[in-house]
């Protein structure tokens, strides 16, 4: 009972810091926003492919299919990757906290206390990783708002499901458990936050770059697409599209990138919660 | 009375070759307020936290409460309290709910907290400002804030690391009442850090001077005086003299005398009495003397005596300061790896 009291404290502190600095959820999503107003409305090629004189219809319709799995244009698949991608944004900012809790001795009051390591980073994860759900929900709705308002926007070609909606949920949970995961860990090893945040930034870019976040499926090279399969960014928008458009373009049904998920989610857990255990020790 | 806190051959050493701490050994019993005095980088805050399960140690063990502190960290921070010397409040939340969530850590029960916090935010003088962010607290307040916090659970034994540093003198002495009263009305054992000789001398039951990571000497405030033997009349002659010397400890009354830092230390049971003494045996030798000074036993003169140097509170980066500077260093530079 102490345990949950003293993880449930520990929230309590993680989501009212984070109600009085709206600054990170506001730069969480300006990454996200930027890539759907600009990017998105800028790289929204598909027009030009169905203009194309030297292709008949049917050959077009093969092709868009083909490259975006399904989806009825590249705005709608791209927007579907930010969602995605908004969990990793949104969860960079766990790790930076840990860092400036360390730099302002707050960490240090928590770690002299009776709260174990478990309870401290598990407080943190939590925290950590609903938000980006809310966050990810924004993101869905600015993509369907930008469309009503005469702009490239996402258009949702299947009927969604409950048990569909709820595959999009956990899929973006099970991302910000990996990544907060991830940044969490980060935080707890090292000191400094221009540190962090450098090696935040060579993670951030690399994890999009490699993703099936921003490019269309049918365009990227073979070697790419092996390693995107892999990427924890591309299972979870994999399951967001097949939800949105459908699952007939894709080898696996949405439960088996969740478990792909899963196993992600799970061992950076288990990485993290150990180098938690052990940032958190008493020093020898 | 048993012992709140025993311990026995502590060592802690930074990076193999740094000794912080080098084989203390001490005890305090229960209810006493026990002063660890020294410099920077003497070894006082390594040894509070040795006891306090924040650092492992090298060698040596320590029982604080009648737990092995080594052995049980996580019952042994239920039952201590522990004030940092530098703020650990969270800034972003109101001082009332820094004590919230201090008591739902410690394991306060539910139903007690808000009569326990505002007790305590009542017996600090912090009710007025409960609900504002700490961001916006007085230094004052903050430290009044940082030993609520440590005490919100009433532990048994009371850690006080330098507390009042960075304090005016009146932000001291309220704070030192407040310990005062907590001690007189809980009966909790209070061991203490400080810089501040008066602090030590006013407060402390018994004091342990700590010097280079070693206890020079330990005592009541009055028994480490004592020891000096009197008074201590400083004679800064222009050039050290033998025959001065000499001088000096065939005065009727004088009980020792030691040349340090250009100067004679000499002890004599009434200062005023031996200085026209001394003026007229230089006089004598034909010595002219640049500088004589009168001290009463005070815990500068104690810490003096024992680690042969004067009490400096603003003394520059020690090795250890220096040894734990590169330990961070190295765990950053680690960590960007």
């Amino acid at each position: 009972m102490s345990g949950v009291r003293r993880w449930a404290a520990l929230t309590r502190r993680e989501i009212l810091k984070l109600a009085r600095n709206p600054q990170a959820i506001i730069t969480s999503l300006l990454l996200p926003i930027l890539y759907l107003v600009l990017f998105g409305q800028g790289f929204n090629f598909t027009n030009f492919l169905s203009s194309n004189p030297f292709l008949t219809p049917a050959e077009r319709a093969q092709i868009l299919q083909q490259s975006f799995l399904g989806a009825p244009d590249y705005f709608s698949y791209f927007s579907a990757g930010m969602v995605g991608f908004v969990a990793v944004t949104a969860t960079l900012f766990v790790g930076a906290n840990v860092i400036f809790d360390k730099l302002f001795g707050s960490l240090k009051r928590t770690a002299a206390s009776p709260a174990t390591a478990t309870d401290i980073f598990g407080a943190r994860l939590f925290a950590g990783s609903i938000q980006p759900v809310g966050l990810a929900f924004l993101v869905l709705g600015l993509a369907i708002l930008l469309g009503d308002l005469g702009l490239a926007g996402l258009h949702v070609s299947v009927a969604v499901s409950v048990l569909g909606a709820a595959e999009v949920v956990v899929a973006i949970l099970l991302l910000s458990v990996m990544f907060a995961s991830l940044f969490l860990s980060l935080g707890f090893t090292i000191e400094q936050p221009q540190t962090y945040f450098a090696v935040v930034n060579a993670i951030n870019l690399p994890v999009l770059l490699t993703s099936a976040a921003l490019y269309p499926w049918g365009l990227m090279p073979v070697w790419l697409q092996t390693i995107a399969s892999y990427n924890p960014v591309t299972l979870a928008v994999w399951v967001i599209r097949i939800t949105f458009f459908g699952d007939a373009y894709y080898a696996h049904p949405a439960w088996v990138y969740l478990g792909g998920l899963f196993v992600w989610a799970v061992a950076m857990f288990a990485v993290a919660t150990w180098l938690t255990r052990r940032a958190l020790a008493p020093r020898r | 009375m048993p012992d709140a806190i025993v311990a026995e051959g502590l060592s802690k050493t930074f990076n193999g070759t740094v000794k912080a701490v080098d084989g203390v050994s001490f005890s305090v019993r229960e209810g006493e307020i026990y002063g660890f005095l020294g410099p920077n980088g003497a070894g006082k805050t390594t040894t509070l936290s040795l006891l306090t399960a924040v650092l492992g140690p090298t060698a040596g063990q320590a029982v604080v409460d009648g737990l092995d502190v080594f052995h049980n960290p996580h019952d042994l921070k239920q039952r201590i309290g522990l004030v940092f010397q530098e703020p650990t409040a969270d800034q972003d939340l109101t001082g009332r709910e820094n004590l919230e969530l201090a008591a739902a850590l410690f394991g306060v029960p539910l139903r007690e907290t808000p009569q326990r916090v505002n007790d305590l935010l009542d017996r600090l003088a912090l009710t007025d400002a409960a609900d504002r962010l700490v961001k916006t607290y007085s230094g004052g307040m903050r430290r009044r804030l940082e030993l609520a916090v440590g005490i919100v659970h009433s532990p048994r034994v009371l850690f006080l690391d330098e507390p009042t540093l960075g304090l005016d003198p009146q932000g001291r002495a309220g704070f030192w009442r407040i310990v005062s009263e907590l001690r007189k009305d809980t009966g909790m054992t209070v061991f203490l850090t400080t810089h501040y000789l008066d602090e030590a001398d006013g407060m402390c039951d018994r004091i342990a001077i700590i010097d280079h990571g070693k206890i020079v000497a330990e005592g009541t405030p009055t028994e480490l005086k004592d020891r000096l033997g009197g008074d201590v009349v400083t004679v800064r002659p222009i050039g050290l003299s033998d025959q001065l010397e000499v001088a000096l400890k065939a005065l009727p009354g004088v009980t020792a005398v030691t040349a340090q830092e250009g100067a004679f230390r000499v002890k004599c049971p009434s200062g005023e009495v031996l200085i026209p003494k001394v003026v007229a045996a230089a006089t004598g030798l034909g010595i002219s003397i640049a500088g004589i000074s009168l001290r009463r036993p005070s815990l500068d003169e104690v810490f003096l005596e024992f680690t042969g140097r004067e009490y400096r509170e603003d003394e520059g980066p020690t090795a250890t300061d220096r040894a734990v500077f590169m330990t961070r260093f190295q765990n950053a530079r680690r960590g960007s790896r």
